[in-house]
């Protein structure tokens, strides 16, 4: 799926990094469309409890997810000035509120390892793997999969 | 086959699927002229079928190709008048077109289907062999009775043309024969099963895959025709080019603006970029507009197949072809329509025999229409058939046991008619496989409600059915109004707002009502289901407080709740509620008032529907109407069923579109099988009988300014105006002239604790005749005569002269008991009047049974009674009364009783006493409000022996002494 084209020639990928509670996440750098401060949202009862809301995106209505939330990492606070990264979903954009932004790292695809087996629970079953830098350790996000509806999300 | 460039393929795809649309509207209409050729026609379809040709030629497209190709050998012979377009040579290039669209639009795969079904038959054509076949067409039209024999391949006229195969088939004269008259045709593909491929087919095994093809077109066709493209003229486009080019323009100039910062300027440019965007708008609708025509064209055929297979003789016409709907709208109603027609079709319009009985020309007509109405667009599709019998519907309805009888009976002509809409009803005695196919017409309902149209039928008997439809414009934006709830804006739909109600605080604990859990109000008569909105979306109930402008957790439990004595708006998580207005909130007051009584406790309702439901949403304020644009929720937010979409507002903040109908199931205001009309009818029905039961006509008065007071307008004899001069005071008591003699005049407070009379000059005079005389009792306006349901409270304000309290529009008014009055102050004139004496054998007096079930008519007449020296047994309703009347068969000695009762009624109750011979003898005396000759007709018939109107106290006695001596 993703961005193959591209990256299996030269299997470097751009990751952009950024916490969820205190976990460092990376994602394909190509599937952000923009980073938002987080703009005046509008609450939709009934919602899914990851679901912050929805917001005006230059005309556009874009469902806003809170990532802590829907990975088990722990509500993201609104008053830390949080980020909204805006990907791409069929169809639609999703906003999604993470605790704050870090840099872009390139990581060689063929490095990525798999998720420790502890990490188990919600979140083994969103991350792809992990990616080891000098000094840090990222947790690469299977954004469709945090996207995707589950059947008993309800 | 590859097919490289994707763009050329499609574009032939869009080019051929238009051409096709034409052919079959041209070739009926060929058809139709007959040997009288329209040359400008055929060349035109000739054209067609030609272009199809050299574009799949192109593509390689073979099988597409030579369907083409022999199609256009066919209309090339038409074209030169060498061969005359008989309505067999019309079906088979039918048949070639739909075989194309099907192709056409399964184009990858077109290679691959078989066509040679199509091909025989056209090159047969060509060849001159024509099928002989022009009689059996003939049979199948003018015979119908040969429809019952060979029901399956008969109606389909075309097998007729095939049997004309050149190369090794069997004769084929002997197909269409063996069709007519030998009812299994199938075992001739089964025995020859190899040349059938090469060799004609046998007809049996054709009008399947023929039926089978047309209906796959008929789904396949939809989606497909969907999103693809669509065909927008160059003139509108480049106005639309021109708009995007001010558009920037405007835009350059809005920088410059702001970059210069001059303020002036910035409102030229606003209202410039306000003005080119509403422009810029109303061009893009444009382009999705498209002509309902796209539509209707394809119900000629339609028509002509059915009534083809059922033996009928129907025109369609068609109106309005022009009239212009958005496009998900054309594709919408592409379904529901189908099904109205082939109804129209299969069920309305009679067999041509059947209509020339009843006097018609053995042709029926069905009309399709469009045209636009107040900002709508109409559809209507009128046959000249045998209409719809409301009756048989409401007897059917019956029997499926969607409503009761009681139900039925209440309901008008027109709304018997609209049973048909019901789920789980289909019309159809047997299941046809042309439309009576047990979904129904709920269904077409139900998918013009999600359209935001309206459905309607109005149909006569014999005459005819006209089924009309309305419909919006568009869906892309529509006018909304907008609400808010929880601090939060909403928009509710207009097409599915009734009206806005707001009900003062102070009128709020008498016009909401509860049922159940459920909080009702009644509007104009009817009981208005409510539910508010905050508790549907599960958030916190909140109200509106105007004088500070913010939200306030609201912590009633329900709205006729007094509530506790802590400060409602005083609440500890304000975070939640005020979004307005962040400034601090001191804990109000107590001096503020009890918001009982304050405009922030009025309720703000907005009544609304869906056709076949309504109710009251109750949200926090009211805003303005807005057009807004619809935009779709995510997928996250699917799972949200109360929300039709979201909406950006003018300040950019989104309001969600709340969806009226899944607002109502999620309250579970509404059965999910969707009964919501039955329902609805067994509370209006409901709502009737109570009206009707407890009507009573009363004159309400005054006295002093601020009380009001009712009798029984049965009671009273006539109203005076005097003046206070007019009266006498002698000895004592007050009296005035009148007609010659004198007048005794009393006044309510004269014996009850309320106000004095009102010291003015002008004064009203209700004579009333009481124990043989009459008397006066003085009052001032304003007086009214009502009809009212009363629901009458008999203890709160019950006092000497005074029956009880009720309340009438909205005022407490206390019922006036005339007789107690005049009683306390002139005992004598009741001197004379009978107290029962005479007593049974045993020593104890004679027993009145009393049926009535208002405890308080029971009380009064109860009282009465004992007044007179009577015992007396009561029963609540009919049966409780008929069941106190067995076990004590020889003590009673009369029944007194009520009309409308529940359980059993009063005439029921009378029926079921004179049916039994040990009581065939007891006196009956029914009492009633509404003593209508119906009604005492029906009530002697039955064996009532007199009637009385209610708190006639009387005539009621006298006619119970009257009885009771009888007796003795």
């Amino acid at each position: 799926m993703d961005n193959n084209s591209e990256a299996a020639n030269k299997n470097i990928v751009e990751l952009a990094t950024f916490l969820v509670g205190d976990a460092l996440c990376g994602m394909d750098i190509l599937k952000i469309q923009e980073i938002n401060k987080l703009i005046d949202m509008t609450k939709v009862p009934q919602a899914p409890s990851y679901v912050l809301g929805i917001l005006n995106l230059r005309g556009q209505i874009v469902t806003s997810i809170d990532l802590g939330k829907k990975l088990g990492l722990g509500e993201t606070n609104l008053k830390e000035d949080p980020r909204n990264i805006i990907v791409n979903s069929p169809g639609e954009h999703i906003g999604l509120l993470v605790k704050e932004i870090r840099d872009v790292v390139s990581a060689d695809k063929e490095k990525f390892e798999p998720p420790p087996s502890n990490m188990g629970g919600i979140q083994g079953d969103f991350f792809t793997g992990v990616f080891k830098t000098s000094d840090k350790l990222i947790g690469i996000l299977d954004v469709d999969k945090v996207l995707r509806i589950e059947e008993n999300d309800q | 086959m590859q097919i490289e460039d994707d763009e050329i393929l499609q574009g032939f795809i869009e080019e051929s699927l238009e051409h096709l649309a034409d052919i079959e509207n041209d070739l009926l209409a060929i058809e139709e002229d007959g040997a009288d050729i329209d040359e400008e026609l055929v060349n035109k379809v000739f054209r067609a079928a030609h272009s199809i040709k050299g574009g799949a030629g192109f593509m390689g497209l073979t099988t597409i190709q030579d369907l083409a190709h022999a199609m256009e050998n066919v209309l090339g012979l038409i074209r030169s008048s060498k061969l005359i377009p008989a309505p067999e040579i019309v079906s088979v290039l039918l048949n070639g077109s739909d075989k194309l669209q099907t192709m056409i639009e399964d184009i990858q795969n077109s290679n691959n289907y078989d066509i040679t079904e199509h091909i025989i038959p056209l090159n047969a054509i060509v060849n001159g062999d024509l099928p002989q076949a022009s009689t059996p067409p003939e049979t199948a039209v003018e015979e119908p009775a040969a429809a019952v024999t060979a029901p399956e391949p008969e109606p389909e006229p075309e097998p007729e043309p095939e049997p004309e195969p050149e190369p090794s088939a069997p004769p084929p004269t002997s197909a269409p024969e063996a069709a007519a008259s030998k009812t299994p045709p199938e075992p001739e593909p089964a025995q020859e099963p190899e040349p059938a491929k090469s060799a004609p087919p046998a007809p049996a095994p054709k009008p399947a895959p023929a039926a089978n093809s047309q209906k796959k077109d008929s789904k396949k066709k939809s989606p497909l025709n969907v999103d693809t493209s669509i065909r927008v003229h160059v003139s509108l486009l480049d106005s639309l080019m021109t708009l995007a080019g001010e558009l920037v323009l405007s835009r350059n100039q809005l920088l410059q603006t702001i970059a210069s910062d001059d303020p002036r300027n910035a409102e030229t440019v606003g209202q410039r970029i306000d003005l080119i965007t509403s422009e810029l708008q109303e061009a893009i609708m444009l382009t999705r507009m498209q002509p309902i025509g796209n539509v209707f064209n394809k119900f000629p055929r339609v028509v002509r197949d059915l009534s083809g297979k059922l033996n009928k003789e129907i025109d369609l016409t068609i109106v309005g072809k022009d009239v212009e709907l958005d496009k998900t709208i054309i594709e919408s109603i592409n379904d529901p329509l189908t099904h109205l027609v082939r109804n129209s079709v299969d069920h309305g319009v009679e067999m041509p025999a059947d209509r020339v009985n009843a006097g018609k020309p053995s042709r029926g007509t069905v009309t399709l229409k469009a045209f636009h109405e107040a900002g709508q667009v109409v559809i209507e599709i009128i046959d000249d058939g045998k209409g719809l019998d409301g009756d048989a519907l409401a007897a059917s309805a019956i029997d499926k046991e969607l409503l009761t009888a009681d139900q039925i009976a209440a309901m008008s002509d027109q709304e018997k008619v609209n049973l048909i809409f019901l789920p789980g009803f289909s019309t159809a005695k047997e299941v046809t496989d042309v439309s009576g196919r047990g979904v129904g017409m709920d269904v077409v309902k139900t998918n013009l409600d999600k359209l935001g149209g309206q459905v309607d039928i109005i149909s006569e008997v014999g005459k005819g059915t006209t089924i009309s439809i309305k419909l919006p414009l568009t869906l892309a934006i529509i006018p909304c109004q907008i609400i808010m709830t929880g601090g939060e804006r909403y928009a509710i739909p207009q097409v599915n707002l009734e009206e806005l109600l707001r009900i003062p605080a102070n009128q709020v604990k008498d016009r909401i009502e509860r049922v159940g859990n459920a909080e009702v109000v009644r509007l104009r008569g009817n009981l208005l289901p409510l539910i508010r909105l905050a508790d549907v979306l599960g958030i916190k109930r909140t109200y509106y407080d105007k004088e500070s402008d913010e939200f306030k957790e609201d912590r009633r439990e329900r709205i006729s709740d007094p509530r506790g004595p802590e400060n409602p708006a005083f609440n500890t998580d304000k975070e939640e509620v005020q979004t307005q207005n962040k400034e601090p909130l001191e804990p109000r007051k107590r001096e503020n008032g009890d918001r009982r009584f304050t405009a922030a406790s009025a309720l703000n309702i907005v009544v609304v529907s869906n056709g076949s439901i309504k109710y009251g949403l109750i949200v926090d304020r009211l805003q303005d109407s807005e057009e807004i644009v619809i935009k779709p929720l995510g997928k996250h937010l699917q799972v949200c069923k109360g929300y039709a979409g979201a909406t950006i507002m003018g300040d950019g903040r989104i309001a969600l579109i709340l969806d009226v109908t899944n607002i109502a199931r999620m309250a579970d205001l509404t059965s999910l099988d969707g009964s919501d009309r039955a329902a609805e009818i067994a509370i209006s029905e409901e709502e009737r009988v109570r009206a009707k039961k407890d009507k009573q006509a009363l004159l309400t008065f005054r006295s002093s300014e601020e009380e009001q007071f009712a009798v029984p307008l049965n009671q009273v004899e006539r109203i005076e105006k005097i003046k206070l001069s007019d009266i006498e005071v002698l000895g004592g008591k007050k009296v005035m002239q009148y007609r010659g003699g004198s007048l005794s005049l009393i006044a309510v407070d004269d014996v009850a604790m309320v106000q004095p009379l009102a010291d003015t000059e002008d004064l009203l005079v209700i004579v009333f005749n009481i124990a043989s005389q009459i008397v006066g009792l003085l009052a001032i306006g304003p007086i009214d005569a009502m009809q009212v349901s009363v629901d009458i409270d008999e203890t709160t304000l019950k006092q000497a002269g005074v029956m009880g309290s009720t309340i009438i529009d909205g005022q407490t008014t206390m019922l006036i008991d005339i007789f107690e009055i005049v009683g306390a102050l002139y005992p004598e004139w009741f001197e004379d009047q009978e107290i029962y004496e005479v007593v049974e054998e045993d020593g104890s007096p004679p027993v009145v049974l009393i049926a009535e079930d208002s405890n308080f008519f029971r009380n009064q007449v109860k009282s009465y009674m004992t007044e007179c020296g009577y015992d007396v047994m009561e029963g609540e309703d009919g049966q409780v009364a008929w069941e106190v009347l067995q076990e004590h068969a020889d003590e009673i000695s009369i029944v007194v009783t009520d009309i409308e009762m529940p359980n059993m009624d009063g005439f029921e109750l009378t029926k079921t006493i004179r049916n039994d011979p040990r009581f065939a003898e007891i006196p009956v005396i029914a009492l009633t409000t509404l003593a209508g000759e119906e009604d005492v007709a029906k009530g002697k018939a039955v064996g009532v022996n007199e009637y009385h109107i209610k708190l006639d106290k009387e005539k009621l006695m006298t006619s119970v002494h009257h009885y009771i001596k009888q007796l003795h």
